[in-house]
C-alpha cells in the first residue's frame, strides 16, 4: 500500500491536475465546503468551496473587497462563518479553532511588531504563544534575517519587513502557512526574494495559500489558484490551464508581449541581488 | 491671491479637525484660566480650626457661631472628638483645637476653654488667639448685659497651650499628591497609547492568529503597568522626601505594604479608564484629547497641587468624589498623616466604587480590532 501511495503522489507532482475529480482531491490538507459569511446586508463570502493539496501553493485572485481576506480569516479560525464547514489538517476550525490556530502560521496584510523589541525577541515572543521554544537566530535565519537580530522593527527595510512576518509566522512550523498579500508595496528585488523564500518554504514541506493582485506572483509561485469575484469563487485550476483555456476561447492579447519586461529591464540595471 | 485664500480655507479646516491641537489651544489654556481664577489666594484665607464641644448649650452654640464669624468668614471651624481635632491639628490639617468646657455659659462659674496651637504657624496663632479673646469679651458682655462703659472681670478665661505638629507643611503635603497624579498619568496614558497603537496597527489583531491569543497579550501589559505604578511611587515618594528634605512617615516598614495596596487601587482604576477610552476611541487622534479632558480637570481639582480649601465649595462639595481626590487623600494620609490602609474609610470605599464602576464600562467598550 504504501508503495502505491507513494507512486500516486509521484503522478500526481508530475500531473498535478490528474488528481483532482470535480475539485475533490486525494488527501486534502485544507477543505473549504459552500462558505457563507454576512456583514450586515453585503455577502462577503457567498459559498465558497474548494480543496487545497498538501504541500502545493495555492493562490487566491481577486480584486479588493472580493471576499479573499474574509474567506482565509475563517479558514484561520480568526472570523466565524455564517454557515459551512472548513477542515483545516483534519480539525473543524468551528469546533476547535484553538488547535487550528496552532498548526498554521499566519502573515497578515497589515503587519505591525513591536518597535522597542529586538528582532530575535519579537520572535521569542511569538513562540511562547505557540508555547513553543525556538532558536530565534536559526528562525530569522531561514529568511536570511540572522544579521539584524539586534535590529529594531522600525529600523528595516519594507522587504525585510515582510520576511520578519514570515519569520515570525514560521515559529511553529505550521502546516499550512497563509500569506496575504506578502510582496504588496516591495520593490522587485525584494519581491523575488519573499518569492524565493515562499518557494524555499513550501520545497521544506509546508503547505502555502496565498492571496495576491499580481498576476506574475500567481503565475511564477502558484501550482493552482482560485479566482474569486463578489465573495464566489469562478474559476480555480492550474495558472497554464487558466491560460489555455482563455487562448481556447479565441482570444488574442491586445499587444503581442516583447520577451523581455519593463521589470526585467529594472532588474538588469539595478541587479537581480538584494543589496540588503 | 485666490490661490493664497483656497489653501488658507484648507489650512483651518485641517488644523480645526485636528483635536489634539484644539485640546492645548482652547480647552487647556480656559481651563487653567478658570480653575485658577476660582482659587482665593489672596486676602484673608480663614484659619483652620477644631472645636470640641463639651456644653452643647445656647452659650455655646453662640460662641462657635460668633468664631465663624457673620458675613465673612473669620475661622474655618469644624467640630470633632477631642481626639480627632488633636490629630487634625497635630498634622497639620487646622491650626488650633478648641474645647468648650461643660460650665460654659452657666452663671457664676469660670469657665476656661482649653486651646492648644501649634508652635509653627505663628501667624495663624496670633490671629485665632485674637479672634478669641475679642468674640469671648463681646459675648460675655452681651450675655451678661453689661453696658460698655463698665469694666467688668471676664469670667471666660483662655488658657493656651503648644504642641509640635508632626505635618511636614507643603513640600510634605505635595508630594503623596504628585505620586498619586503620576498613577493617574500612568494608568491612563501609557495605556490608552499603546493599546490604540496596538489596535490600529493591527497588532491584536495578529495576535488572535495565536492559540494562545491576545486576551494574555493584554493581560501581560495590564500587569507591566501596574507593576511600573508600584515602582514609580516609591521612586517619587523617597527621591521627592530626599531631595525636599522631608521626612515622610515611612519609617514604619508596613507604611510601604499601605503604599503599594494604594497604589495598586489607584494603578487598576486609572488602567481600567485608559481601557476604556482604547475601547472606545479609534484612533490616537480622539483618544488622547479624551483622555487630557478627563485627566486635566482632576489635576487641578483633587487637591494634588494646592489644598482644595483655597476652591470655592460648591466645586469641592463635587470634587472631592473624584477618583483622583481619593487616591491623593489616601497617599497623604498614609506618608504624613500616620495613617494605615485599615483606618482609612472613605478612601478605599470611594476608590472600590470608581474601580467597578470603571472596569463595567471597559468591559463595554472595549473592541480587539
Amino acid at each position: 500500500m504504501p508503495a502505491l501511495y507513494s507512486r500516486l503522489e509521484d503522478l500526481l507532482s508530475k500531473h498535478p491536475e490528474a488528481g483532482q475529480v470535480n475539485n475533490t482531491l486525494i488527501d486534502p490538507v485544507i477543505i473549504a465546503n459552500d462558505i457563507r459569511k454576512k456583514y450586515e446586508d453585503i455577502d462577503a463570502v457567498n459559498g465558497i468551496s474548494f480543496q487545497v493539496r498538501r504541500g502545493e501553493i495555492f493562490g487566491m485572485l481577486g480584486p479588493n473587497g472580493a471576499g479573499k481576506t474574509t474567506t482565509v480569516e475563517i479558514l484561520e479560525g480568526m472570523r466565524n462563518a455564517d454557515s459551512g464547514e472548513a477542515v483545516i489538517d483534519g480539525i473543524n476550525v468551528k469546533k476547535d479553532p484553538t488547535a487550528v490556530k496552532s498548526i498554521i502560521g499566519v502573515q497578515l496584510q497589515q503587519n505591525a511588531f513591536f518597535d522597542n523589541l529586538k528582532l530575535s525577541e519579537i520572535v521569542g515572543m511569538y513562540a511562547q504563544l505557540y508555547e513553543t521554544k525556538v532558536d530565534p537566530i536559526e528562525v530569522l535565519s531561514r529568511v536570511g534575517l540572522e544579521g539584524r537580530k539586534n535590529s529594531k522593527y522600525a529600523q528595516l527595510s519594507g522587504g525585510q519587513k515582510q520576511r520578519l512576518s514570515i519569520a515570525v509566522a514560521l515559529v511553529n512550523d505550521p502546516v499550512i502557512l497563509f500569506l496575504d498579500e506578502p510582496t504588496t508595496g516591495l520593490d522587485p528585488q525584494a519581491r523575488r526574494q519573499v518569492w524565493a523564500l515562499v518557494k524555499k518554504i513550501r520545497d521544506d514541506g509546508a503547505t502555502i495559500v496565498l492571496t495576491t493582485h499580481y498576476m506574475e506572483e500567481a503565475e511564477e509561485l502558484c501550482d493552482r489558484i482560485a479566482v474569486i469575484e463578489s465573495g464566489k469563487i469562478i474559476a480555480i485550476d492550474t495558472p497554464n490551464a487558466l491560460i489555455d483555456q482563455l487562448l481556447a476561447t479565441g482570444f488574442k492579447p491586445e499587444k503581442r508581449l516583447r520577451e523581455a519586461t519593463l521589470d526585467d529591464v529594472f532588474l538588469n540595471l539595478t541587479g537581480r541581488d538584494l543589496r540588503d | 491671491m485666490k490661490i493664497y485664500l483656497a489653501l488658507t480655507v484648507v489650512s483651518m479646516k485641517m488644523y480645526f479637525r485636528n483635536r489634539q491641537a484644539l485640546f492645548w489651544a482652547l480647552f487647556f489654556p480656559l481651563l487653567v484660566m478658570l480653575i485658577f481664577g476660582m482659587m482665593n489666594f489672596n486676602g484673608y484665607n480663614a484659619p483652620s480650626v477644631g472645636v470640641h464641644d463639651e456644653a452643647k448649650s445656647e452659650a455655646s452654640r453662640n460662641l462657635i457661631k460668633a468664631l465663624q464669624g457673620d458675613e465673612e468668614e473669620v475661622l474655618k471651624v469644624s467640630i470633632g472628638t477631642p481626639e480627632e481635632i488633636l490629630h487634625d491639628l497635630e498634622f497639620g490639617e487646622s491650626r488650633a483645637a478648641i474645647i468648650i468646657p461643660k460650665n460654659y455659659g452657666v452663671p457664676g462659674e469660670l469657665a476656661v476653654l482649653q486651646v492648644t496651637y501649634d508652635e509653627r504657624y505663628t501667624q495663624e496663632r496670633a490671629v485665632i488667639s485674637t479672634v478669641l479673646k475679642q468674640v469671648t469679651d463681646g459675648l460675655f458682655k452681651e450675655y451678661a448685659a453689661v453696658p460698655d462703659e463698665y469694666l467688668v472681670e471676664n469670667s471666660i478665661n483662655v488658657n493656651e497651650s503648644l504642641i509640635q505638629g508632626q505635618g511636614q507643611g507643603f513640600k510634605g503635603w505635595l508630594i503623596p499628591g504628585i505620586a498619586a497624579m503620576a498613577i493617574m498619568q500612568t494608568g491612563l496614558f501609557t495605556v490608552v497609547f499603546s493599546l490604540v497603537r496596538f489596535k490600529s496597527q493591527g497588532v491584536l489583531r495578529r495576535l488572535k492568529a495565536t492559540p494562545i491569543g491576545a486576551a494574555h497579550f493584554l493581560a501581560g501589559q495590564l500587569t507591566t503597568k501596574a507593576i511600573v505604578v508600584v515602582i514609580q511611587t516609591y521612586v517619587l515618594i523617597i527621591v521627592g522626601a530626599v531631595a525636599l528634605g522631608v521626612s515622610v512617615n515611612t519609617g514604619r516598614l508596613g507604611a510601604w505594604f499601605d503604599l503599594t495596596i494604594l497604589a495598586l487601587l489607584g494603578g487598576a482604576l486609572f488602567i481600567a479608564m485608559g481601557l476604556a477610552i482604547s475601547g472606545w476611541a479609534k484612533s490616537e487622534e480622539t483618544a488622547a484629547p479624551m483622555a487630557n479632558v478627563i485627566s486635566m480637570p482632576m489635576m487641578f481639582l483633587s487637591g494634588v497641587f494646592f489644598p482644595l480649601s483655597v476652591m470655592p465649595e460648591w466645586l469641592t462639595r463635587w470634587s472631592q468624589y473624584l477618583p483622583l481626590t481619593y487616591l491623593a487623600d489616601g497617599m497623604r494620609a498614609i506618608t504624613v498623616e500616620g495613617a494605615t490602609v485599615t483606618t482609612l474609610g472613605n478612601e478605599l470605599i470611594g476608590l472600590t466604587v470608581w474601580i467597578i464602576v470603571v472596569f463595567a464600562i471597559a468591559t463595554k467598550t472595549f473592541r480587539w480590532e
